[in-house]
């Protein structure tokens, strides 16, 4: 798959994709209700009222805490049952979640699979603490598109028959597939890497009607010319650059959507279309618990994975708001997730250190930092690294600076440290930089 | 008069944390309550009657213990003496509420406000009394959905369908592989 590439790109993880696409087709009228349902809280301007429906969504889920083997044996020894749970406002004396315990109970968080759950593995990227594998059942795996629809409405985009939808990816590696998306108007999904010589090409041959990416996917859409304009830009809510957003703008006038997702939990929350740091909730689908200092998550859809109080380990607070945009419900700003850092290029250009987290996918957050001493000059500690992959380690991890901008390899220094040396608190923050951005190229959020 | 059990959970909430009572403090604090309403009090033999009957007696002690903290740090012995009927049997009260909060633990009812609330519930109950703003069928339904006697048969049942359930799928894998052993025999 990737033996066209350069020596150093040739790094994709390995992935498995599904075929048998057919299976989506009767799940279409569960992903309309779900948008149907999305867009109707959106409009419900009344609070008690949306609380109570909000609770009526309670049973499914104290059902699903009753049949989960570690959330049964969790409340018992906390002295609790699902049926405690009847209100939104009982959660607070509910135990919350951390990844870590997930990490470990992954195969005892699942309510007991059945065959008709069609349910599968994934390994979440690690990117807020070690890898988590989370069991999906079929509809977890289609959420994100269900909620599309509900994007693609209030971004007031139309979509035409059959609708492409592209994953533009500027990871190493090179992954490239189509299927086809029945699940979305009888569409295509493409997933195309900038880092081949024909990518251009090929987008412009596909014709995105929806276009995914990271930041450093849509700085490379940005620096492209004559390219085919899709009815939405989605992006996940990493740092943008505004530069980048201003560049984008120019060449591909799309409306951009940055959403926040994570493995575990699906898409929590999208940011407000007309204005910056506010994340609107996805209510009813979840809950995102107002009035604290960090998210806290609690699943409201049915799924083979119930979540209680799930700590995803990002910042942010909650609270109810009426937008002038015309959504109603639950909003989320001052979000600051995931150790926000930003690196500077030669250039002067801030890339998110977020987007080397892959590099180091085989390596516990708390094991490792990176930090960037000067714009050509960075520091790797390691702890507990073996010899032998120390030297693998750092060619990927050059080879990735150089697809983030570093034209010419920056000077990499190692250091083999103590776990205790890298211990930050409760978070893992791996990534640090002691250089400043320069002015207009601030990250948000602050 | 009735209970106001909110209001008594936010005293508890707002008192600071004391040591526990010895038992016989304990007890002398109930029998106290018994006494301002003109109830007689359970008598000795009656306390060592409550002990023999309960299943586990460390954690009757706790219960004791906490019944006498909440009806001090609270309304509630104030509220109790005020409603208790004059021909109340002592002994027949404390012995049906020992039966009813039988699983809670003293940690359960100082730090988890379902299981304090259960604890309350049951003692407004056992006493006969009436929770404020609601009607007793509302009051006997909140007592039915924290009833942790209950939940715990609950979760027990719940766990022995999921054992069950692992079981049959082990002897189905085990019976397939079985069979394909079998197969695998004859058509060599």
């Amino acid at each position: 798959m990737t033996s066209g590439l350069p020596s150093d790109a040739r790094v994709a993880p390995r992935a498995n994709i599904r075929r048998d696409t057919d299976t989506q087709r009767p799940h279409v009228p569960w992903a309309e209700s779900i948008a149907r349902g999305l867009s109707r809280f959106a409009a419900l301007s009344d609070e008690t009222e949306a609380r109570v429906e909000l609770e009526s969504r309670l049973s499914a889920l104290r059902a699903a805490l009753l049949a989960s083997p570690y959330y049964t044996r969790r409340l018992r020894d906390a002295g609790l049952h699902p049926g405690d749970l009847r209100t939104l406002a009982d959660l607070r004396h509910f135990p919350t979640l951390e990844r870590g315990t997930l990490a470990r109970h992954w195969d005892e968080v699942p309510t007991p699979l059945s065959r008709e759950d069609e349910s599968v593995v994934v390994r979440s990227s690690g990117s807020t603490g070690e890898p988590v594998k989370v069991v999906r059942d079929r509809l977890d795996c289609l959420h994100m598109w269900a909620v599309l629809r509900f994007w693609l409405e209030r971004a007031r985009a139309v979509l035409p028959p059959r609708p492409r939808v592209v994953l533009l990816d500027a990871l190493p590696g090179g992954l490239e597939y189509s299927v086809r998306l029945p699940i979305l108007h009888d569409g295509a999904l493409h997933r195309i890497s900038v880092l081949r010589d024909d990518a251009r090409e090929r987008l412009c041959r596909v014709r995105p009607a929806v276009l995914f990416s990271d930041p450093e996917g849509l700085r490379w859409l940005s620096e492209q010319r004559d390219l085919p304009t899709p009815a939405l830009l989605l992006t996940s809510a990493q740092h943008l650059p505004q530069d980048t957003r201003d560049a984008l703008a120019r060449t591909v006038p799309a409306p951009l959507l940055n959403y926040y997702a994570t493995t575990e939990t699906g898409p929590l929350a999208w940011e407000c279309l007309g204005g910056p740091g506010r994340f609107h909730v996805l209510a009813p689908d979840v809950w995102l618990e107002p009035g604290l200092d960090e998210v806290v998550v609690t699943r409201l859809r049915p799924s083979v994975l119930p979540l209680l109080r799930y700590l995803p380990g990002d910042a942010g607070t909650v609270d109810r708001d009426a937008c002038a945009c015309g959504f109603h419900g639950w909003t989320l700003e001052r979000f600051g997730g995931r150790g926000t850092c930003h690196f500077t290029t030669p250039t002067g250009r801030t890339v998110d250190a977020w987007a080397l987290a892959w590099v180091f996918k085989h390596h516990a957050l708390r094991a490792f930092r990176l930090t960037q001493v000067e714009r050509s000059r960075f520091e790797l500690e390691l702890a507990g690294a073996e010899g032998s992959e120390v030297a693998p380690l750092c060619e990927r991890l050059i080879a990735t600076l150089r697809n983030l901008g570093w034209s010419e390899p920056p000077r990499l220094d190692v250091r083999h440290v103590s776990a205790e040396d890298l211990a930050t608190g409760a978070k893992p923050l791996p990534f640090r930089s002691r250089v400043s951005a320069p002015e207009g190229q601030r990250p948000w959020p602050q | 008069m009735a209970f106001d059990v909110k209001n008594i959970q936010k005293q508890l909430t707002d008192v600071p944390l004391v040591s526990p009572y010895p038992h016989d403090l304990a007890v002398a604090i109930i029998c106290d309550t018994f006494r301002l309403a003109g109830v007689r009090p359970p008598s000795r033999a009656d306390w060592e009657d409550l002990e023999r009957r309960a299943k586990t007696p460390a954690l009757w002690r706790e219960q004791v213990v906490m019944l006498a903290y909440v009806l001090t740090s609270s309304t509630l012995g104030a509220d109790t003496a005020a409603m208790l009927r004059k021909n109340t049997d002592s002994a027949t009260v404390m012995k049906g509420f020992f039966v009813q909060v039988e699983p809670l633990t003293a940690e359960m009812i100082r730090s988890n406000a379902f299981r304090q609330e259960e604890f309350l519930r049951k003692w407004v109950h056992a006493v006969d009394g009436q929770v404020k703003d609601e009607s007793p069928r509302e009051t006997a339904a909140r007592l039915k959905q924290l009833d942790y006697r209950e939940a715990l048969q609950e979760m027990q049942r719940a766990e022995a369908a999921r054992r069950k359930e692992a079981d049959k799928r082990a002897k189905d894998l085990a019976d397939a592989a079985q069979r394909a052993a079998d197969a695998r025999g004859w058509r060599e």
